[in-house]
């Protein structure tokens, strides 16, 4: 993989509002995506990810520091950036009155090249199963996402910035978009992917950058994030939860924050499941439910210092 | 610039020529077939007779004997009617340039599009004024075809020149709503401006007009009302700075808006 950098942020802030109602939305942001990589870029609601996907697409201007994409100022050259990138944004609105076909014939013109984007939307059409001689208010909101898709990528843009790409799209869906951005990478183009569900992240991403309340926490590779992988356990019993056993759990090094209510334990686990399963085998087990970690609960384990335990 | 946007705009609102245009054209028939008998309008002259002069004044009858003419009747009740539809009519293109746009999101895919803010506010502005100028356009000649019809007594050089000369002013209320949104950043918020812009200026006009003195010219001036005299074609006062002056400041609020949009945040 090349090392040459597609985006390049530096110190890269954002506020809005002004005096006692200001808010910091990002904080000296310094980032720096390569080319052909997929980068996943992580955080809860409200981190400042759409802020910084808006800032480089020149919708909102920065409270200070910069950024360039292709080695181009995203302020003073966005128009010749534009003709470069596909965009996707988290909250896809389009004109509601109008046709798939006539949305995409619009942009494709405005992109200037009409005949030949719209031979690649019929395909990406097709491939996603999207129905584009529907008027966009007849467009369930997973069909609006396709659509959304199709005008981020039918120019094969160099570079594809994706706000929450997979929402709202059924899973056989997901597996053919996972399949498309695979495809993207193999051609050595780069795609900047914000998400908060993890299992995308880890299925299609590089490396991902973790934000959190505007700052940047880490930038690492899907592989080393994701060995902190812990899960919650469930554990229902039929009737009582059996004696000791709160006091048993309590003792393993892979168990921690265990809870008890009523018939039911909660606990954090991670490893192997055999020295719990041995522990509750007094009990008659109704249930056993396994919940995967948020990101944010990944991110903490990560990064406050408990890593070294759970591993 | 493309021409892209201005096509897309045109494709997207051009009924509004025909609802518009149509709608007034109506209105314009009605008080052609009204301009049809003499009896009526003397009589209404009549009644006006009756009223103080600042009364009559304030609703832009200045000349009554003006009134019991043909032309003197179409175009001072058309217009000063039609003015006032065509100015809902600009205030809601005002909004489409790109207040609506950007409060429904639909902004963001725009300009992620290789085209600049100025290049699409531009093309924008430019499309929602042919739209406006097909529908003066429309109305004209739907009135001129009932005056025709209906072997009205009007010279038909006057009626046209006289409902053409609300565009400059229909563009005025465009620009200045696309500016106020553009500020104000709330479709809801540049609305109630926009339609105060328009109350104010028809009160300052009637007013100006009722009143004597250097305070009500004043006010008077500052109304585009006050520029939209077709009177002024029928006794042969019109004095094209007047359009000029709308023009002018029809080009001040562009180069506003144009000044804030591009430099502005979209969508906050």
């Amino acid at each position: 993989m090349a090392t040459e950098s597609v985006i390049e942020i530096s110190g890269l802030s954002k506020t809005y509002g002004s005096g006692s109602k200001q808010t910091l939305a990002l904080n000296r942001l310094d980032l720096s995506v390569r080319r052909g990589e997929i980068f996943g870029y992580l955080g809860p609601n409200g981190a400042g990810k759409t802020t910084t996907i808006r800032l480089l697409l020149d919708l909102i201007r920065p409270s200070a520091g910069s950024a360039s994409i292709f080695g181009m100022d995203i302020r003073a050259d966005s128009v010749e950036i534009h003709r470069r990138i596909g965009f996707l944004p988290g909250e896809l609105s389009l004109w509601e009155g109008r046709t798939g076909d006539q949305i995409i014939h619009y942009v494709a013109s405005v992109r200037g090249d009409t005949r030949g984007i719209a031979k690649h939307a019929d395909e990406l059409a097709e491939r996603l199963d999207l129905d584009k001689t529907k008027r966009v208010r007849d467009l369930s909101s997973g069909n609006k996402r396709k659509l959304g898709l199709v005008i981020a990528m039918m120019h094969s843009p160099e570079l594809l910035i994706l706000d929450e790409p997979t929402g709202g799209l059924d899973p056989l869906v997901q597996q053919t978009f996972h399949d498309m951005m695979e495809e993207y990478r193999a051609k050595g183009k780069t795609v900047f992917l914000s998400s908060h569900v993890l299992s995308e992240v880890q299925a299609i991403c590089d490396r991902v950058g973790i934000l959190r309340d505007g700052e940047l926490k880490a930038v690492e590779s899907v592989e080393k994030i994701t060995n902190v992988e812990f899960n919650w356990v469930d554990v229902t019993f039929r009737d009582a939860v059996p004696a000791g056993l709160q006091q048993q759990l309590d003792n393993m090094p892979s168990i921690t924050d265990v809870s008890t209510n009523g018939t039911r334990v909660r606990m954090r686990m991670i490893g192997d499941f055999d020295p719990l399963l041995r522990a509750i085998s007094g009990g008659y087990v109704e249930m056993l439910h396994v919940e995967e970690p948020s990101l944010e609960e990944i991110f903490l384990a990560f990064y406050s210092g408990d890593e070294e335990k759970l591993q | 610039m493309s021409g892209i946007v201005i096509g897309n705009t045109l494709r997207t609102s051009w009924k509004q020529i025909l609802y518009w245009g149509a709608g007034l054209g109506v209105l314009g028939l009605y008080i052609d077939f009204i301009a049809m008998s003499p009896d009526i309008i003397s009589g209404y002259a009549d009644l006006l007779k009756t009223m103080p002069p600042a009364v009559l004044q304030a609703f832009g009858a200045s000349d009554i004997q003006l009134l019991t003419t043909a032309e003197g009747w179409i175009v001072s009740v058309f217009v000063s009617e039609a003015a006032i539809f065509l100015s809902v009519f600009a205030v809601m293109a005002g909004l489409n340039i790109t207040a609506n746009d950007e409060q429904s999101g639909v902004m963001d895919v725009i300009l992620s599009l290789p085209i600049s803010r100025a290049a699409y506010l531009l093309e924008r502005w430019i499309g929602y004024a042919l739209i406006g100028l097909g529908i003066v356009v429309l109305c004209a000649l739907i009135t001129l075809a009932g005056i025709i019809g209906m072997n009205v007594d009007a010279p038909h050089d006057v009626i046209l020149k006289s409902i053409l000369n609300m565009y400059p002013a229909a563009l005025l209320v465009m620009t200045v709503t696309s500016l106020l949104a553009t500020i104000l950043r709330r479709r809801t918020v540049a609305i109630a401006v926009s339609a105060a812009f328009v109350v104010a200026s028809y009160i300052f006009n009637a007013i100006g007009a009722a009143a004597g003195g250097a305070f009500a010219d004043l006010m008077k001036s500052v109304s585009y009302f006050s520029y939209i005299n077709g009177e002024a074609f029928v006794i042969g006062t019109y004095d094209p700075a007047d359009s000029v002056i709308v023009l002018v400041a029809v080009l001040v609020g562009f180069a506003l808006s144009l000044k804030m949009f591009v430099s502005r945040d979209i969508g906050v």
